[in-house]
């Protein structure tokens, strides 16, 4: 206990509190009552032992002599008790120590009345009783004798009561603190049990379990916070729901549209072929105009199939075809395919085999290479190697690089870095298609710049059980 | 934590006998005095008081066998029979002094009663008691007087 410890938890905060303010209580009501009773046993105590001194010096006055000899000073002396001092002008008899305070002699002398004090002496409590004696004329008129009494009386016994009223008002107060512990716990457990619940609730919603809910017990602020927070809950259920409904209509909306023009793309495709072939007996303009229309034709067709791709992604319906595969040979064909083996250098083992779906591995070089190309600056480099289990697949070019505030972006569906560059031959969806490819096989993709300038794009695709 | 419980123990225990200043305690005590004083009659047949220079108050009782035997060499006169045994039991409580008389009622005159009541007043009054005190005479033979209580008429319960 160095005074540093603080109660932390809310049950002990208000176990503590709880006990505090109870013993307290208990403490300052038996401690007020056992003032004001000690108070009173100190006023009666007192009362009572003027009242038997002025019995005592009533009871002898009549028989002493006066004007008082020595002999009736002793007399009154004696029948007063001991420690006692009776004193008469010159004349005066003393038993025990004299204890007699100056104030209290000259109280006795100025007033002309019983006068009491309280004082310690000895470690011990005395009540001092000085009084004068009077002289009663038959008409009741009183004049002083000019003898004086004074007695010390001792109060150890008032005050042992006093200690012992004291002692059971701290035994009171001591007895109240395990009942106000055991309230407290009670008294925590019923505020803890629906924080609990609640809590419990929280957690589940958090953790996606949208029909969590709490039972509201009773009518307190507690009960309302759990009203409230089941409210919450709905209406995130109700939004999530509507969200996620105008999400698939989206998606679907996209399939149905992409596969709506597909039909008439093919058509259109044939025409623009028919079209090419006779278009060197045309004339210049028209030739120009058609050449456009093949090129424009061709683009509309590999935007379709990317949405098209896109769509099955998102359906879900997108399925590997896990083969033996040799990655350095798949590139090779890849970029022999796409006649882009004289712009681009590789750097393959001379076998590298792993088991994945070679027609998406063949989509994500072909859109990575074909992105270098556009957008960054040759040299153009492919290298491929095994890094633990895993493929990875790293494409570099030398061009400015992506900007940082394209680089979170860069996977993003239909973004474009310069918003002014719009009418490039990509679909905006290569990027995209190439990570959801890579996350298919269970990889990813990650776009960085190089430190000496250009951007790479390293794919990392799981290299499966080998042969 | 420790401490706190200590101020509140030393609270509570210490809360016993403190010296006090000086207060108040009452009426002094009383009852000394150079005499006795008693009750005659003078010349013109009044009450009068003179002061017995015994030195001391003394009781009731002494008080009154000094008056049963007269008021010695003066020019007062008292109104009761002489006795042979001038002694007088008194009998005090709260309300009334009963005093058995060594008389018969007709050995006193109504002033010889209230010789015998003033006197007996007289001392209870020097001994600290209250005026309001009534005096019960009774005498030796069965009377109506006997059951009369008295008060003195030059003590006045108001003055």
């Amino acid at each position: 206990m160095t005074g540093r410890w603080r109660p932390r938890g809310l049950r002990s905060r208000l176990v503590v509190a709880f006990v505090l303010v109870t013993v307290s209580g208990a403490g300052a009501a038996a401690w007020s009552s056992a003032g004001s009773a000690s108070a009173a046993l100190v006023t009666s105590g007192e009362q009572r032992l003027a009242e038997t001194v002025t019995g005592q010096i009533a009871a002898v006055a009549p028989g002493l002599t006066y004007p008082p000899d020595q002999d009736a000073v002793e007399r009154l002396r004696v029948a007063v008790g001991p420690d006692t001092v009776v004193t008469y002008r010159d004349l005066a008899s003393a038993d025990g120590p004299d204890r007699t305070t100056a104030e209290l002699r000259a109280a006795v002398r100025t007033g002309q009345r019983l006068v009491t004090q309280r004082i310690t002496a000895d470690g011990t409590a005395w009540l001092l009783v000085g009084t004068p004696v009077m002289i009663t004329a038959v008409d009741g008129t009183r004049t002083p004798s000019g003898i004086e009494v004074y007695t010390a009386r001792d109060l150890t016994s008032v005050e042992q009561q006093i200690d012992g009223m004291a002692r059971a008002a701290a035994l009171t107060a001591g007895l109240a603190l395990p009942l106000a512990v055991l309230l407290a716990l009670l008294a925590a457990a019923s505020v803890l049990r629906p924080v609990r619940d609640l809590r419990d609730t929280a957690r589940r919603l958090a953790a996606g379990d949208m029909a969590a809910r709490s039972q509201p017990q009773g009518v307190d602020e507690l009960a309302d916070l759990t009203v409230t927070v089941n409210e919450m809950a709905e209406s995130v259920q109700a939004s999530m729901a509507a969200m996620q409904r105008m999400q698939v209509d989206a998606r679907r909306f996209v399939a149905d549209v992409s596969h709506e023009l597909r039909t008439p793309l093919s058509t259109l495709t044939a025409v623009v072929e028919v079209l090419g072939m006779s278009a060197d007996g045309m004339q210049a303009d028209a030739r120009e105009s058609a050449e456009l229309a093949i090129v424009e034709t061709q683009r509309l067709v590999r935007l379709v199939e990317d949405l098209m791709e896109v769509s099955r992604f998102d359906a879900g319906t997108a399925a590997l075809r896990i083969e033996d595969v040799d990655v350095a040979v798949a590139v090779r064909d890849c970029l022999r395919a796409r006649r882009w083996l004289d712009q681009v250098d590789v750097d393959t083992p001379a076998a590298l085999r792993a088991r994945l779906d070679r027609r998406r591995l063949d989509v994500v070089v072909a859109n990575l290479v074909g992105n270098a190309l556009r957008h960054g600056a040759p040299p153009v480099r492919v290298a491929v190697q095994a890094v633990g289990g895993q493929v990875s697949i790293e494409v570099t070019d030398s061009g400015p690089g992506l900007p940082d505030h394209v680089l979170p972006h860069v996977f993003d569906r239909f973004y474009k870095a310069d918003a002014a560059r719009t009418r490039t031959p990509g679909s905006g969806l290569g990027l995209a298609i190439a990570q959801e490819n890579a996350k298919l096989h269970g990889g990813g993709i990650t776009a960085t710049n190089r430190s000496g300038g250009g951007a790479r794009f390293v794919v990392r695709l799981p290299a499966g059980e080998r042969g | 934590m420790k401490r706190a419980w200590l101020a509140v123990v030393l609270l509570l225990v210490g809360c016993g006998v403190r010296p006090s200043g000086v207060v108040d305690g009452g009426d002094p005590p009383t009852g000394v005095a150079p005499g006795v004083t008693l009750y005659f009659v003078n010349a013109r047949g009044e009450l009068e008081p003179q002061l017995r220079e015994t030195s001391r108050l003394g009781s009731i009782s002494e008080a009154l066998s000094l008056l049963l035997t007269g008021p010695g060499t003066s020019s007062l006169h008292s109104e009761i029979a002489d006795t042979p045994a001038p002694r007088v039991t008194v009998v005090t409580s709260s309300q009334v002094i009963r005093l058995v008389l060594p008389l018969t009622v007709q050995e006193v005159t109504p002033l010889g009663i209230d010789q015998i009541v003033c006197t007996a007043l007289g001392v209870h009054v020097q001994s600290g008691g209250a005026r309001t005190m009534k005096v019960q005479a009774r005498f030796t033979q069965p009377a109506a007087e006997s059951d009369v209580e008295r008060t003195c008429p030059l003590i006045t319960t108001g003055g």
